[in-house]
């Protein structure tokens, strides 16, 4: 089959490689209709996460139909329309009961290296790094799932792959992060980043009721989708002002946003000295992440308010405010998504018309031209949202 | 002579060895007197040559004095980093030799004060002997050391025990072992596969079988591979599930470690094979990713070769007990 591999920084490209094979009872074989590139995949591109392979099949979001199945998968069968959650969870230890996927202790192979790093190991996930397992991802025309008789939701032939795919990462990602901002309307969210990941932050904060969403980014094209689609009330170009604090200040008269979301991840953008400091600390190897829009979003957070952080982290930061976070009283929740808790819900809401999160795309490709795809994300060229990879075409 | 001590009877009291009885506490200071001697030598070179007695007029002698000082420190600080391996403190041993080695030098060099010189030797000699006391005595301790690892499984103690107990289940989760034969009613014969080619063999007695609770084995007498172990089963608090922990012990008769079987023993092995353990009886199987279904670093991709292991591949359903979210 073809696959698209991570052959070094900056360099992926469409291989020719061994059809997946069916190694655990619980495994299905999923024939692949429709990928994307997220903004993780970013982090991997750019060389920033460790734990990459060079060979490595990239992509975890994605959706299919059923091949074939292990003996132990009783609840799908060939045929089956499923879209599969990027996070690996077995269902069965204390952390998937408690509802916690992402944190699963059974679905990551190399957890003991994840541990050594991270203090605890944490899930598998597809395609992302042998930290997360060493699992080949979704962006190929055939994927292999593990635990299939518990991640993958089946989804009505009603709905258009593009209306469901992003069930599989970015949607139950955004809806995840307005959800621990404990919306109500009297709240007023701040949203770091107009990426995909920002902008079904924004639908999700604004379908729970928030009746102001402050959105921050130096696109103008990614502010205005966040305006005219995703339901942002107010935004800050913090390429046109270096006074980011300020402006969220005088829109919330002085308060600060009561919930704040960052939605842009270790490779934060910046002007200021801060930014070229970080940067070289990354580029020495001293630091794996620039933690410029969490230190922002603690900064301006409202007292006793909450940080929630989707954008990903790698390893250690410092210059990290945390005598304001301890002082002001605030609450930081995180986490990468427990995808399995959000699917069908979300679904239901899709199904509902309450949201169509198909809203982000902007570029249909081939799977062949993932390298293009690739580099036109990270350049944020061509009004370059959200690119959907089809493996068929 | 048995160079296996005891197995503590009661590993519930969770004592984990601090160190100090093992020289943990003199080798931090060895390597703070390391690190000490190392930012002298680094900082006043001249000032610390003259004490010692040697001429230190010339640029050469500073050079040397901060060479060595720069040694001190990293042997100093590798020892503050891993204070119960007995290598860094081989590596102070080392350094004492060409300490020692530099001043016998200095010695038939004109210039040097001898007096001095002398009693710097006297003082590097009594370190030496310290340093090789303490590597002596870490080397020692660490070959007889057990190895405990533990991990939470989110069954019922008795189901846990139950499913060890049954020893010819051990391969599923050790993926060293070959086969476990049940011989009688506490009777075994072990079998592993080296990493190096070839297996070994050895029989086993049950010692302590308390239902639910605890399990020890012993090898018998005249094995060629002495091991010992314990497992004790613990309920969590205030849940259902259990806290398992296991202690090893292992030698070959007639001494030395054998090296390759050690390392199976070891705590990254042990811990692997808990976290098997867990997989299989939380969700039936040992579960594989295309990287790790090798033994050796492969890309994250499908390959046609499956995987070669020791123990064949076995699955007990268990279909998932975990709810995913509802409606919101
Ligand atoms: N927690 C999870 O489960 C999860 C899931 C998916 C993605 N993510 C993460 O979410 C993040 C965003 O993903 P995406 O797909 O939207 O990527 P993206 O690259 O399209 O979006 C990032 C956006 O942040 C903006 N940005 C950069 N620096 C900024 C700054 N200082 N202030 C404000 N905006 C800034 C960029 O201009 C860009 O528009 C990534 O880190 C990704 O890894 C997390
Ligand atoms: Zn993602
Ligand atoms: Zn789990």
């Amino acid at each position: 089959m073809r696959a698209t591999c991570w052959m070094g920084k900056q360099n992926v490209s469409v291989e020719r490689v061994p059809d997946p094979q069916i190694l655990n009872a619980r495994d299905a074989i999923v024939k692949v209709t429709a990928t994307t590139i997220c903004g993780s995949d970013l982090h991997l591109y750019n060389g920033f996460m460790p734990g990459m392979q060079k060979g490595d099949i990239l992509g975890h979001e994605f959706m299919g139909e059923v091949v074939d199945v292990g003996k132990g998968v009783k609840n799908l069968k060939a045929g089956d329309r499923v879209v599969v959650p990027f996070a690996i969870a077995c269902g069965n230890c204390e952390s998937c009961q408690l509802g916690n996927f992402s944190c699963c202790e059974n679905a990551n192979p190399n957890g003991w290296v994840t541990e050594k790093l991270m203090g605890h190991a944490t899930c598998g996930a597809f395609g992302y790094s042998h930290l997360t397992g060493g699992f080949a991802g979704g962006q190929a025309e055939y994927v292999r799932v593990p635990y299939a008789d518990f991640g993958p939701l089946k989804v009505p032939s009603t709905l258009r792959d593009e209306q469901v795919l992003f069930l599989s990462d970015i949607f139950p990602t955004g809806y995840m992060g307005a959800e621990q901002c404990e919306i109500t309307p009297r709240k007023v969210i701040a949203v770091w980043g107009a990426g995909p990941v920002g902008q079904l932050a924004i639908a999700s904060a604004r379908m729970l009721g928030a009746e102001k969403v402050i959105v921050i980014d130096r696109f103008p094209y990614r502010l205005d989708l966040a305006v005219k689609k995703a339901g942002a009330t107010d935004v800050i170009n913090y390429a046109e002002t270096d006074r980011v604090h300020e402006a969220l200040l005088d829109l919330t008269a002085g308060r600060g946003p009561d919930a704040c979301i960052d939605c842009v991840g270790l490779e934060a953008h910046g002007y200021g000295v801060e930014y070229t400091y970080d940067k070289v600390k990354q580029t020495l190897k001293l630091q794996l992440d620039r933690p410029i829009a969490v230190r922002d979003a603690i900064m301006a957070c409202r007292n006793a308010g909450i940080v929630s952080i989707l954008g990903v982290y790698a390893g250690l930061v410092d210059k990290f405010p945390l005598g304001a976070l301890m002082n002001r009283g605030l609450t930081i929740k995180t986490g990468q998504c427990h995808v399995h808790r959000y699917m069908k819900p979300l679904l239901e809401r899709i199904e509902r018309g309450e949201i169509d999160p198909s809203f982000v795309v902007t570029h249909r490709i081939p799977l062949s031209d993932a390298p293009r795809g690739y580099a036109m994300f990270r350049e944020k060229q061509d009004g370059c949202i959200k690119v959907v990879l089809d493996p068929a075409a | 002579m048995n160079p296996i001590s005891q197995v503590r009877s009661d590993s519930r009291s969770q004592q984990i060895d601090n160190g100090t009885g093992n020289g943990i506490g003199l080798s931090r200071g060895l390597g703070l007197l390391g690190v000490g001697l190392g930012v002298t030598e680094l900082a006043f070179p001249r000032a610390l040559a003259g004490v010692v007695g040697v001429d230190a007029r010339g640029p050469a002698s500073s050079t040397i004095v901060r060479a060595m000082g720069v040694r001190e420190i990293a042997s100093g600080v590798a020892l503050l980093a891993a204070p119960a391996h007995p290598a860094p403190l081989w590596t102070r041993v080392v350094g004492d030799a060409i300490d020692l080695g530099l001043l016998g030098l200095a010695l038939t060099t004109r210039g040097s004060n001898r007096r001095r010189l002398a009693i710097a030797l006297g003082a590097i000699a009594g370190i030496a002997a310290i340093d090789i006391f303490a590597s002596r005595r870490r080397a020692l301790a660490s070959r007889r050391a057990s190895v405990i690892a533990a991990v939470t499984i989110n069954k019922p103690p008795l189901e846990v025990y139950e499913f060890f107990r049954k020893l010819e289940h051990l391969p599923q989760f050790m993926d060293y072992l070959a086969s476990v034969e049940v011989l009688g009613p506490r009777r075994s014969r072990w079998t592993a596969v080296l990493p190096v080619g070839g297996t070994a063999s050895w029989e086993a007695e049950i010692l302590e079988d308390r239902p639910g609770s605890a399990l020890s084995w012993c090898s018998v007498e005249g094995s060629p591979i002495q091991t010992r172990g314990r497992v004790t089963f613990t309920r969590t608090p205030g849940r259902n599930m259990t806290e398992i922990r296991v202690e090893l012990q292992l030698a070959v008769l007639g001494g030395g470690p054998s090296t390759t079987l050690a390392r199976l023993f070891a705590r990254p092995q042990i811990k692997a094979d808990l976290r098997r353990l867990k997989q299989v009886l939380e969700t039936g199987e040992v579960l594989y990713s295309d990287a790790s279904q090798h033994q050796l670093p492969h890309p994250a991709q499908p390959s046609l070769p499956g995987r070669r292991d020791a123990a064949p591949r076995t699955f007990i359903e268990n279909p998932p007990t975990a709810r995913k979210g509802g409606t919101p």
